[in-house]
C-alpha cells in the first residue's frame, strides 16, 4: 500500500510552520479593510481566514492542521454575546444595584463558559481528517480556573505553579484526538524549577522598582511646590508611587512571558497521546522573550504595519520548538464526530481575552 | 465544442492525500475530473482499479483558498481529499464556474503593489470612522433614545446613591428655600423649562462638596458645597446652572454611547492587531475620552455663564466658586493636563471671565 505512515518510524517529529509574512500581510490587510467597510460584520469571517491560515500552515509529519468554524457560526456567536452584554448593561443602568450581583453571576457562569468554549475550539480543529474534542466539565473548570486562580492570587503568586498544574491537567486530560486521549501529569517541582528565572527576575525587579520609587520620592520632595510642605510631600508620594508601579508592570509583563514559556515546556513534555506518544516542547525562555519584546517594538514603530511579520515570526518560533515523539505507529485514528455546538461561548472568551488556540 | 472535448478525456487535476470517512488513514492519491464527474484514484492505480471516491462538480465541497494552505475537497460520502496544489484546484473551480466570492477575497489578499492602496484606504477609513462616523452614530443614538431610558436610569441611580452614599440634607429651611427660588428662575430660562429639572438636597458624606446631574434632569446638590459658598447664593446657583448645562447638552448619554462605540470598534479588530496593540488602543481611547469630558465641562461652564446672565445674576459667580474651592480645600491650582477629567481651574476661570464679557455685550445689544 502507498500509505503515508510518516509517524510509523518512531522518534521525534518536530512541527513546522510554513506561513510567510508577505502572504499573511495581504490576508491581514484585507481582513482589517473589509471589517471596517462592513462596520465590523466581516470580522467573523476575518477570524476564520486568519485561523485557517495559521492552522493550515502548521505541519506535523507532512500534514497540516485545519480550522473548520464557519464565518456565519462565529457571527451568530458574537451576536449572542453582544446581545447578552447589552441586556446586562441596560439592566444594570436601570437597576444599578444589579451591578453588585452580575459579577457574581458571571463568576458562577464563567466555568461553564470556559468548558463550552474549549469544547468549541477543540471541535473545530482537525488533523488528518480527524477532529479534536474536549470533554471537560464546568465543575472541572471551576476547580482548575477559579479555585486555581484564587490560590495563585491569595498566595501572591507563590503557589502559581500549583494553579498552572491544575489548569493544564484540566486542559490536557480532557483533550481528545478522535478516539484517542491526551494525558498529562506535570510535577509541581519541575514547574517551580522552570519558573526559577521568572521568580529571580521578579525579585530583582521589585528591588529596582523600590529603589526608583525612593529616588523619585526624595528628588520630588526637594522641589518647591508653592512653598507648601504638605503639598510637596503629597506630590512626591504620588510621583514615587508612579515610579514604582510603571517599572513593576513592565517587570510583571516580562516575567509572565518567561513563566508561561517555562510551564509550557514542562507541561508538553509531561503529556502523552494515546498513553505512549509523548509531546515535546523545547521553547527557549529568553529566546522567546526576545521574540515577543522585539515584535512589540517593531509593531509600534511601524504603526502596526509589521504586525503580520511579527505574528508569523512568533508562531514560527513556537511551532519549531514543538513536536511529538511517536512510540511505534499511531495507527488509524477514528473520528468520534460530534457537532461543534454554538460559537457564543468561545466568542465570549475571545472577547474577554482568553486565547485557547490548539 | 470545448465542453465535449473535456468530457471525453479524463483530466488529472492535482496530487494529494485521500482520507476515508472519519479516519486518519492517509492514502497517496490523485484527483481527476471527467466532464461533470470528479474522482479520486490511488496514486499509481492500475487501469481496472475502482476509484477511491466519486462525486460531481456540483456536489463536492471545496474549502476556499487562504494563502497556500492545503485545500480540502469533501465528498458527500464523508471522505476527504487534501492537496497543497492550490493552482490545480483553482482551475477545477474555474471549470465549475462558482466560488467567485472566495476567489475575489483571495485575489485582493495576494501580495501585489495594489496592497499599498489597501493600506492607505485602511488608515483613511479608520480615521474617518473614528472622527466622523462614530460621532454621527452617537448623535443618532442620542436622538432616537426615548426619554424613558434616561428617566429609568436616573431614578435607579438616585435610589442606589441614597441607599449607599447620600444622607438626607441638614440645611436650614430658609437657606434651602432661597436656593430653590433661584433654581426655579434658572430652570425657567433653560431648554426644558420649569418642570424639566428637579433639585435634590442631600448630605454628601464620602463624596463631599459636590453637585451632579443625572440625564433625566435630576440634579443633586450636597450640603458641603453649599457650606463652601457661605452666604453667596449666586455661587451655588452658578454651579446648578453648570449642571443644567450638562442635562441640556445630554453629556452623560453621549459619553455612554461614545464609550460603547469605541469599545466595540476596538474589540472587532482585536484579533487582527494582537492583544498588546489592543491594550494600547483601549488606553488611548480612554485618554481621548477624557478630552471629551474636559470639553463637556467647558461647555457646561459656558452654559452657566449664559444662563446666569439671562437670569440677571452674576455670571462670574462660578469663577468665584472655584476660588473658594481652592482656598477651602487647597486643591485645583494646577494647569490642565491630558490626564484630567476636568480642565484646570485657572483655565476655567479665564474662560468664564471671557464668556461673561461676551454675554454682557450680547445682552446690551439686544436691549
Amino acid at each position: 500500500m502507498a500509505e503515508t505512515s510518516a509517524q510509523g518510524a518512531g522518534g521525534l517529529v518536530r512541527a513546522e510552520f510554513r506561513g510567510t509574512a508577505s502572504e499573511y500581510f495581504g490576508i491581514w490587510m484585507v481582513n482589517i479593510l473589509l471589517t471596517i467597510v462592513t462596520l465590523g460584520i466581516y470580522s467573523a469571517w476575518a477570524k476564520v481566514r486568519r485561523n485557517r491560515y495559521f492552522y493550515g500552515n502548521t505541519f506535523v509529519a507532512g500534514q497540516s492542521f485545519d480550522y473548520h468554524a464557519k464565518g456565519m457560526q462565529i457571527f451568530i456567536g458574537r451576536l449572542i454575546v453582544f446581545a447578552a452584554l447589552i441586556a446586562i448593561n441596560v439592566a444594570t443602568a436601570i437597576v444599578p444595584l444589579l451591578g453588585f450581583v452580575s459579577p457574581i453571576v458571571f463568576l458562577i457562569a464563567l466555568p461553564w463558559l470556559m468548558a463550552r468554549g474549549l469544547r468549541f475550539s477543540a471541535r473545530v480543529t482537525s488533523y488528518r481528517n480527524v477532529r479534536f474534542n474536549f470533554t471537560g466539565t464546568a465543575w472541572g473548570a471551576f476547580k482548575a480556573v477559579i479555585l486555581g486562580g484564587a490560590v495563585a492570587v491569595l498566595s501572591l503568586g507563590i503557589l502559581a505553579p500549583l494553579a498552572s498544574r491544575w489548569f493544564y491537567r484540566y486542559l490536557f486530560n480532557n483533550l481528545r484526538y478522535g478516539d484517542r486521549s491526551f494525558a498529562t501529569d506535570p510535577r509541581v517541582g519541575k514547574i517551580y524549577g522552570s519558573a526559577l528565572p521568572a521568580i529571580i527576575l521578579f525579585v530583582i525587579g521589585i528591588v529596582i522598582s523600590l529603589a526608583i520609587a525612593t529616588l523619585i520620592f526624595f528628588v520630588t520632595n526637594e522641589l518647591p511646590a508653592d512653598g507648601n510642605a504638605d503639598k510637596a510631600l503629597q506630590n512626591a508620594f504620588v510621583a514615587g508611587l508612579f515610579g514604582m508601579v510603571v517599572p513593576l508592570m513592565i517587570i510583571y509583563f516580562l516575567c509572565a512571558i518567561l513563566y508561561r514559556a517555562g510551564v509550557r515546556n514542562v507541561v508538553m513534555n509531561a503529556s502523552v497521546l494515546d498513553e505512549r506518544h509523548r509531546l515535546f516542547s523545547d521553547l527557549p525562555r529568553f529566546g522567546y522573550l526576545f521574540v515577543v519584546v522585539s515584535n512589540l517594538f517593531l509593531v509600534f514603530l511601524t504603526m502596526g504595519l509589521m504586525r503580520p511579520w511579527a505574528a508569523t515570526r512568533e508562531r514560527r518560533y513556537i511551532v519549531r520548538h514543538s513536536g511529538i515523539t511517536f512510540d511505534g505507529d499511531l495507527g488509524t485514528v477514528l473520528d468520534s464526530m460530534e457537532t461543534s455546538g454554538v460559537a457564543a461561548t468561545a466568542e465570549y472568551l475571545d472577547l474577554e481575552g482568553f486565547d485557547f488556540g490548539f | 465544442m470545448a465542453s465535449d472535448a473535456r468530457s471525453s478525456a479524463p483530466q488529472r487535476i492535482a496530487e494529494g492525500v485521500w482520507h476515508p470517512p472519519r479516519s486518519s488513514e492517509a492514502i497517496k492519491a490523485e484527483i481527476w475530473v471527467q466532464g461533470e464527474t470528479v474522482l479520486v484514484r490511488r496514486a499509481g492505480a492500475t487501469a481496472g482499479e475502482p476509484a477511491l471516491a466519486l462525486g460531481f462538480l456540483s456536489t463536492i465541497e471545496v474549502s476556499s483558498r487562504v494563502g497556500n494552505v492545503p485545500r480540502r475537497i469533501s465528498f458527500s460520502a464523508g471522505s476527504l481529499f487534501e492537496t497543497p496544489d492550490n493552482a490545480g484546484i483553482d482551475r477545477l473551480l474555474k471549470q465549475r464556474g462558482s466560488n467567485r466570492a472566495g476567489a475575489f477575497v483571495h485575489g485582493l489578499e495576494r501580495f501585489h503593489p495594489r496592497l499599498i492602496v489597501l493600506v492607505v484606504a485602511v488608515f483613511l477609513l479608520a480615521t474617518a470612522i473614528y472622527r466622523f462616523a462614530l460621532p454621527a452614530l452617537v448623535e443618532v443614538a442620542v436622538l432616537v433614545t426615548p426619554d424613558v431610558v434616561p428617566q429609568t436610569m436616573s431614578a435607579g441611580t438616585l435610589k442606589s446613591l441614597d441607599a449607599t452614599l447620600l444622607k438626607p440634607s441638614q440645611l436650614p429651611e430658609a437657606k434651602r428655600r432661597a436656593i430653590e427660588e433661584g433654581f426655579a428662575e434658572l430652570a425657567e430660562r433653560a431648554d426644558r423649562g420649569t418642570g424639566g429639572y428637579s433639585l435634590n438636597f442631600r448630605e454628601g458624606g464620602a463624596i463631599g462638596p459636590n453637585a451632579f446631574a443625572l440625564p433625566s434632569g435630576t440634579i443633586i446638590l450636597t450640603d458641603e458645597l453649599v457650606d463652601i459658598a457661605g452666604d453667596d447664593n449666586d455661587m451655588v446657583l452658578a454651579v446648578l446652572a453648570h449642571e443644567i448645562g450638562h442635562v441640556d447638552k445630554k453629556h452623560s448619554l453621549r459619553q455612554i454611547y461614545r464609550a460603547a462605540g469605541t469599545a466595540g470598534l476596538i474589540m472587532l479588530i482585536a484579533g487582527d492587531v494582537g492583544s498588546a496593540v489592543q491594550d494600547v488602543l483601549t488606553n488611548g481611547a480612554a485618554l481621548l475620552s477624557l478630552s471629551y469630558s474636559r470639553e463637556a465641562e467647558s461647555e457646561a461652564d459656558h452654559y452657566s455663564v449664559i444662563l446666569m446672565t439671562k437670569a440677571g445674576r452674576d455670571p462670574l459667580a462660578l469663577a468665584r466658586f472655584f476660588t473658594a474651592l481652592q482656598e477651602k480645600l487647597n486643591v485645583g491650582a494646577e494647569e490642565t493636563s491630558m490626564f484630567d477629567t476636568h480642565p484646570g481651574m485657572p483655565d476655567r476661570q479665564k474662560m468664564i471671565e471671557q464668556w461673561a464679557r461676551e454675554a454682557k455685550a450680547s445682552k446690551a445689544e439686544t436691549k
